[in-house]
């Protein structure tokens, strides 16, 4: 323990003794590392903003809808698709639609000619669908159980058509369902996973099986399921049987966040290329330590010479050595670090973009310098251990 | 006093003399030093023996090419000898390892060459410090012990200097400090004063004579013919080879 002290201390006596030798040699760990935090942390960052949002949406919501296979007519999902849906261990909460087709959706009933060329999607909801989508409302309230039972004619609009019809927040106000009177109860806020429902009048499965659908039964024909996080995959596919199993339609899921994760990836092909160029410039500048340390123990080889006859072994040599390009590589790589956080800071500040640094990296570059700077310093050090006392003091 | 009496005379002359057996500090038996192979080998040192004893001042004299540097390493335990053997404080160093020679000189002989070869980026105590280093000390012990072998060189004002701001005199006392600083039995001198003026010389060559004492040994190699004189004993050599080894009447 106190031969490696005194080690750090010669080392460390010996890089500050020359220092502008020290810098320069600092200098190529510095720049290769500088490059790959800053390479890393750009591409990174100019995508910040779409990975805070998929961050904020959640990567878990799956919808589940019914297809027809071969071709059928208004496919749907099985009556106990919820039930079905819950025996996935995975999911942690369930809502189901209906989408009903045809129906023209006008503020009031004289503006018929002007919205009847304009769809309108009507979805009969159950009570649970803000909660799961992760929506808050902007005005009112969502649809109640009390709304179900009684089949209460109260619609909740989305934020795009409470624009659209003009409707201001908490005003009493009716929309027209296929010449039905409905009161607009409430506004959905902005549904960014699920965009089509920022024009969407939801009622309730009650209200929608009394006044448009002939049939006995209104069945769902889409649920949304919030999954565990990171088994998104396995519940998206875990869904697909329970919920098919036996039923004569098809099901198909969609994560809906994946198109935004997608997105929000870096772009990989730019970034391989900067940090390998990085790296290449990590090991000119380990090229560039084993030259001047190379130089540097001719230089010193009277220093060396000297501290044999006083009684250093070789491995105290070559240790002494070895720890100064190990601080060089330390030094480097902490430098490189900082100058490459402020190049992404400076870049991000300039355009824009948020400040991303994944946490692994300032580690990463650091250890890689030092791997680089210790590789570099072997050479020099087994030299400056075999150099012959005798050779280097000429003696008299 | 010889380390192995070889007949009963002998030690009865010991006994009579009351004086306990001394050993050798250093022992060369019939060493030899070979350069180059084939048609290219030279004899730097020819089956030369030579023993130095506690007390001994020596200088080894000589023209250039006589071997004594040669002579200097091997006696430093710098070089390993072609052929024979080197016995240092008992120790056959000869047939050692790198390592384990490395730590006998460390502990046995201390260096004071022409050149000096102080650390230039250094000052006086570090230079000094250098030679404590890997033993186990503390810096402060350290500091302490090169601070004191500094004032026994009188350089007591010069603890901080580097060499660059030191007289060749000064820079000479502060390589004699730290030759001392480990308290060797042995002191090798490779041409002290042949970077010095004749002032200076005079003050190191004192300070060489006053180091001399009954346990440790001073050796000199040397070509200066008044340099050579201040030693008790003075081992002559030509072509590898000692030609004369004469001891002064005290």
């Amino acid at each position: 323990m106190k031969t490696f002290k005194d080690l750090l201390m010669v080392s460390l006596t010996g890089l500050f003794a020359r220092k502008v030798r020290t810098l320069l040699l600092l200098l190529g760990p510095m720049i290769g590392v500088a490059a790959i935090i800053a390479a890393v942390g750009l591409t990174d960052s100019a995508k910040g903003d779409l990975k805070a949002k998929v961050n904020k949406l959640g990567t878990n919501l799956i919808e589940v809808s019914a297809s027809s296979a071969f071709g059928g007519q208004d496919p749907t999902l099985p009556e106990d698709v919820l039930d079905r849906a819950r025996s996935v261990v995975t999911v942690k909460s369930v809502a189901k639609v209906h989408e009903l087709a045809n129906i023209v959706v006008t503020p009031y009933n004289e503006a018929r000619d002007k919205y009847e060329a304009v769809p309108i999607p009507v979805l009969a909801s159950d009570v649970l669908l803000p909660s799961v989508l992760e929506v808050k409302l902007i005005s009112g309230r969502w649809l109640n159980e009390f709304d179900e039972q009684a089949t209460s004619r109260s619609a909740v609009i989305g934020i795009g058509l409470a624009r659209q019809f003009n409707y201001l927040p908490g005003e009493t106000r009716t929309i027209e369902l296929g010449n039905i009177r409905y009161g607009v109860v409430g506004v959905l806020s902005e549904v960014e996973l699920e965009p089509a429902f920022d024009n969407a009048v939801f009622i309730t499965f009650s209200a929608a099986k009394a006044d448009f659908v002939d049939a006995d039964k209104i069945l769902a024909n889409k649920i949304y399921v919030r999954s565990q996080v990171g088994a998104e995959k396995d519940t998206s596919e875990a869904l697909k049987i329970a919920i098919n199993l036996g039923g004569p339609d098809e099901v198909a899921t969609d994560i809906k966040s994946e198109a935004l994760q997608l997105a929000a990836q870096s772009d990989q092909q730019i970034k391989l290329i900067v940090v390998s160029m990085g790296i290449l410039a990590s090991i000119v500048g380990g090229v560039g330590i084993a030259n001047v340390m190379s130089i540097s123990v001719i230089q010193r080889s009277a220093e060396i010479g000297i501290r044999r006859a006083l009684g250093h072994t070789r491995s105290i040599i070559a240790s002494q050595f070895l720890l100064e390009s190990l601080f060089i590589g330390l030094l480097g790589g902490i430098c490189g670090v900082l100058l490459g956080i402020v190049s992404i800071f400076l870049g991000a500040t300039i355009a824009g973009w948020v400040f991303v640094l994944a946490p692994w990296l300032p580690p990463a570059g650091i250890l890689l310098a030092m791997v680089i700077s210790v590789i570099a310093g072997l050479y020099p050090s087994v030299r400056a251990a075999k150099l012959e006392p005798l050779e280097t003091l000429r003696l008299g | 006093m010889l380390h192995e009496p070889e007949t009963d005379a002998d030690v009865s002359e010991q006994q009579l003399a009351n004086e306990p057996y001394v050993e050798p500090l250093l022992e060369l038996k019939e060493v030899s030093r070979v350069y180059g192979s084939g048609d290219a080998k030279v004899y730097a040192l020819r089956d030369v023996s030579l023993r130095i004893m506690p007390g001994d001042f020596v200088s080894i004299v000589g023209p250039s090419g006589s071997g004594k540097s040669t002579m200097l390493g091997l006696l430093g335990c710098l070089d390993i000898p072609t052929s024979g053997t080197i016995i240092v404080g008992g120790k056959t160093v000869t047939g050692l390892d790198d390592a384990d020679r490395t730590e006998v000189r460390g502990r046995t002989i201390g260096f004071v060459f022409q050149q000096f070869h102080l650390i230039p980026h250094l000052d006086a105590t570090g230079n000094v410090e250098t030679a404590l280093l890997y033993r186990g000390l503390s810096k402060a012990e350290r500091r302490r012990r090169a601070i004191e072998s500094l004032d026994k060189v009188g350089l007591g004002h010069r603890h901080e200097h580097r060499p660059v701001q030191m007289s060749g005199g000064e820079q000479q006392r502060v390589a004699l400090a730290r030759a001392l600083v480990t308290e060797p039995k042995i002191l090798l001198a490779d041409e002290p004063t042949g970077a010095l003026d004749s002032q200076n010389a005079e003050n190191v060559m004192e300070l060489l004579t006053n180091l001399q004492s009954s346990e440790r040994a001073v050796v000199l190699v040397t070509h200066a013919a008044e340099v050579a004189d201040a030693a008790f004993r003075k081992v002559s050599m030509r072509d590898g080879r000692i030609v004369s080894d004469m001891t002064r009447v005290r």
